[in-house]
């Protein structure tokens, strides 16, 4: 990476001008943070600073020794030579793009985006920049979100259906963001709502942060209910083990955006892909990456091959970051 | 389209059969018997021949979506699937208008474009694209490159059709046997309660035999309850007469008598309204002959006379199931034996329909010596029936088993693989196998698709998903790594094949973690197994491994 704001190191991006890393991996004494995910707010580091919103889930992450401090989005701190400030990102709950600024050039550095509505987290912000380090999860055409509204619709209609078989509805989805997203779309007086423990973890963050959440029941390892006509909500890690298990007779489904492609969706083995993911769909990534104006593009987080190459063919200055320590988000 | 892309996308997110077939019989109940006759002919993997090609189909995505071929060449590597891929690509559209019907579909849609210059076909492509709402995009976009079947066989699509008009599935069958097309055939006819014209030549489900599996036969008893017969290998088949009229029937239900025209001809030495059960088979005046023989014949609706005297055949009868229009199913097997040995021994010897011997042996042990011979006989083991057994349809355990010699096996590595189709269209299911010449490169004698685990075929897909070195088309060559013990029924020496050799019915008998890629087998040592040498493999149609005709 050629600029004087940031530059790539072992532990990840790095601004020499401030002295600190963004999601940095290993240990790090300054570590600023996108959002809570662990592939991006990993333990072990010395300091920590993020948008307010995200502070209490990191501390969900990181336990309670962690030392972290925040600041509202939009606020902008000093660190160093380095101007700081953090905006939406329309991921997740407190997640944020972070704008860093050094002698008038400015850097954006995405985390994980999506531009389209969602109202569990804050509105995604455009900003203004001279070179943008994006995401590129969904970054080939054929990923193209369905409106959100939709995807609610089939998720109740789904557990309606399921409800009139007496059957339970099993959905995995991870355990921070697409969870709570889940969540908020249900409708009520079809059944009760279930929801592993790693989901409830996060869930009085979103209450408190003013997102309408249903009552949910947490779902430990041995209660025996009549899980029939109920919600169950799990994050995927848990499909095979025994906790899903004993809730016999259930029909599975998952949230994500792979689920778009009839190939992934089998390959997941389950009754029903609802696609819906945390992360901008090509369409997204065009329209964010040509809105900040970016005259140098750096492409992460995923294949960005053919993103890249498509907006070379455009006239824009992109390439893929070579991070080799690369981790794939758990949203697999 | 409304119904029909419903029905699409509600089986796409089915697994279970039986609420496949439900969810299939619901269609036809509530659909227009016209949108029922295309969904049918679709479902048995016809396509409209000539309306687009597929390169050309691409072009024109490219074209209405703006992005440059390697964009869409990149898609396609993603999805696995070309109409998914063109759907996801052109995707939603606001202009779309009134769903319409699936014939409508075909007949505004897909057929005109046969006869249309390029231009005029990327117009009204286009414009259908506008009328088309989201979810008709992936039924069209299948419907108009063929070939899919949505995991429906055609057994499942005539019960599915029964069940809708209450109707028995094997009628069903017949009425849909053969190639017809939805101009000449409607779903009334199909569905006709009057089953009288029907009933006289169709054919009656085939009794099936169980694999024996275990080492010993002994489990079943006295070797004089059954009746043991060797097991052939050529296609097995009804042959009718019936009114007069003589017809020959394969297991997928589909009329073969045109290619076996001797054998319906001998048919007029037979008494009327008969029903035989049997194996077609290549066979000369030295006696049988190799299955390669009779693929000469396979498939060629009128053979020449020069063909008729050179690649000779027989029916060779084993059971009897209607005899003077009567039903003989429920009588017991040694009862039918009796019965088909005073109608075989009524005709006349080197006669092209005959009966298959019966093998004596008071013992198992007797048996066992006896079925080592079967590889020089040129027959694939024994059939054991029991005597006092009724004829029943399908694969029912404890009344025909079959007794298969020990398959030929061989160690190979994989050299590369394909994704799979269906469910696993994201797996990496398909392998190219390869051994050693004499000169220790490698040579691919086989591909082999199944006999691994699920748990073995994700370990698989990952390895070779590490491994790979290079890309042609939808085939992926890895590094030599993965060994698999083969077996395979029989081995050709073919001058098609690189390696010089074709093997019968290749599937995977076990994962060799233990085997390294230079301790795979050599070729001399298959091109050993084969019969005769000398005799090339023919192309013809694909037989399974008991003889069925797989024609789709
Ligand atoms: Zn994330
Ligand atoms: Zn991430």
């Amino acid at each position: 990476m050629r600029c004087d704001v940031l530059e790539m190191r072992p532990e990840g991006i790095y601004c020499p001008g401030g002295d600190f890393f963004v999601d940095p991996r290993g240990s790090v004494p300054r570590a600023v943070i996108t959002h809570a995910h662990s592939d991006h707010a990993r333990s072990g580091h010395g300091h920590y600073l993020c948008a307010n919103s995200c502070k209490p889930l990191l501390r969900v992450r990181l336990g309670a020794s962690a030392s972290i401090e925040s600041i509202p989005y939009g606020d902008s701190i000093q660190i160093g030579d380095a101007r700081v400030s953090f905006h939406p990102a329309g991921h997740i709950l407190g997640s944020a793009q972070i704008r860093i600024e050094v002698k008038g050039e400015v850097w954006v550095v995405s985390g994980d985006y999506k531009p389209q509505a969602d109202r569990t987290c804050e509105a995604f912000e455009l900003v203004k920049c001279h070179g943008f380090i994006s995401e590129c999860t969904f970054g080939l055409p054929v990923y193209k979100w369905p409106e959100e509204e939709l995807i609610h619709q089939q998720v109740n209609q789904w557990w309606k259906a399921n409800a009139e078989d007496d059957r339970p509805s099993l959905i995995f989805a991870y355990s921070l963001g697409k969870a709570q997203r889940i969540l908020a779309g249900l409708e009520s007086g079809i059944g009760k709502i279930f929801a592993h423990s790693a989901v409830c973890s996060f869930l009085e963050h979103y209450k408190s942060a003013g997102v309408d959440l249903p009552s949910v029941i947490k779902l430990g390892d041995k209660e025996k209910e009549h899980f029939g006509g109920s919600m169950i909500v799990a994050p995927p890690a848990v499909e095979d083990s025994r906790w899903a298990q004993r809730i016999r007779n259930c029909r599975k489904g998952f949230a994500s955006g792979w689920m778009s492609i009839r190939g992934a969706r089998r390959r997941r083995n389950v009754d029903r892909g609802f696609v819906l993911s945390d992360h901008a769909d090509w369409p997204g990534l065009l329209e964010v990456i040509k809105g900040t104006e970016a005259e140098v593009v750096k492409l992460t987080h995923g294949n960005g091959d053919v993103l890249a190459r498509y907006l070379q063919e455009m006239g824009i200055n992109a390439s893929v970051l070579n991070e080799s320590f690369y981790v794939r988000e758990e949203e697999s | 389209m409304k119904l029909f892309s419903q029905l699409f996308h509600d089986l796409d997110g089915l697994t279970k059969t039986n609420e496949r077939l439900k969810r299939l019989a619901e269609y036809f109940k509530e659909a227009d018997p016209v949108d029922s006759i295309w969904a049918c002919w679709f479902l048995s993997g016809n396509r409209v021949k000539g309306a687009v090609k597929t390169r050309e189909l691409r072009e024109f995505v490219a074209v209405r979506t703006g992005y440059p071929d390697w964009v869409i060449e990149e898609c396609y590597d993603r999805v696995g699937d070309l109409a998914e891929t063109l759907s996801l690509l052109i995707g939603d559209n606001d202009s779309a208008q009134e769903p319409i019907h699936l014939h409508q579909a075909v007949s505004e849609h897909i057929k005109p474009l046969v006869y249309m210059d390029r231009q005029d076909r990327q117009d009204a492509l286009s414009q259908t694209w506008n009328t088309l709402r989201s979810i008709d995009l992936l039924p069209f976009h299948k419907i108009l490159t063929g070939g899919f079947r949505m995991g429906i066989s055609k057994g499942n699509l005539c019960k599915a059709l029964g069940m809708a008009g209450g109707i028995d599935p094997a009628i069903v069958a017949q009425r849909l046997a053969g190639s017809w097309t939805p101009d000449e055939l409607s779903l009334q006819e199909i569905l006709n309660p009057d089953e009288t014209e029907s009933r006289l030549c169709r054919p009656f489900p085939f009794c099936l035999a169980y694999p024996l599996q275990e080492e010993s036969p002994g489990i079943l008893g006295d070797p004089n309850d059954w009746q043991i017969e060797w097991k052939w290998d050529g296609i097995r088949a009804q042959l009718i007469k019936s009114e007069g009229k003589a017809m020959i029937w394969s297991r997928g239900d589909e009329s073969i008598g045109d290619a076996f025209p001797e054998i319906l001809e001998a048919t007029k030495l037979l008494p009327d309204n008969v029903c035989l059960d049997g194996e077609i088979l290549a066979w000369g005046h030295e006696g049988l002959r190799s299955f390669s023989r009779l693929q000469k014949r396979l498939g060629r609706k009128s053979p020449t006379a020069s063909m008729l005297k050179r690649e000779p055949v027989r029916f060779q009868a084993y059971d009897l199931l209607s005899l003077g229009g009567e039903d003989l199913r429920d009588l017991k097997m040694e009862r039918r034996r009796e019965k088909l040995e005073r109608l075989i021994s009524s005709l006349p010897n080197r006669f092209p329909v005959s009966i298959s011997d019966v093998v004596e042996g008071n013992s198992w042990k007797d048996l066992e010596a006896l079925r080592e011979e079967s590889r020089d006989r040129g027959v694939e083991g024994f059939m054991l029936k029991k005597k006092d057994s009724c004829y029943t349809p399908g694969r029912v355990k404890g009344t025909w088993y079959k007794w298969k010699i020990d398959p030929y096996l061989a160690d190979m590595v994989v050299v590369s693989a394909q994704l799979g189709h269906g469910k696993r269209s994201n797996l990496y299911t398909d392998y190219t196998l390869a051994v050693r010449n004499e000169d220790g490169e490698l040579v691919v004698v086989a591909k082999a698709y199944s006999g691994l685990t699920d748990k073995e075929i994700k370990e698989v897909d990952k390895i070779i998903r590490g491994s790979i070195t290079g890309k042609f088309g939808p085939v992926r060559s890895v590094k030599p790594n993965l060994v698999f013990e083969i077996a395979f029924e029989g081995v050709q020496i073919s001058k098609r094949h690189k390696s010089g050799v074709a093997l019968r019915f290749p599937r995977i008998n076990r994962w060799r973690r233990d085997k390294a890629p230079d301790q795979v087998d050599e070729v001399a040592i298959i091109k050993g197994y084969a019969n005769d040498p000398t005799r090339q493999e023919e192309d013809g149609l694909k037989v399974d491994e008991d003889g069925n005709l797989l024609l789709f």
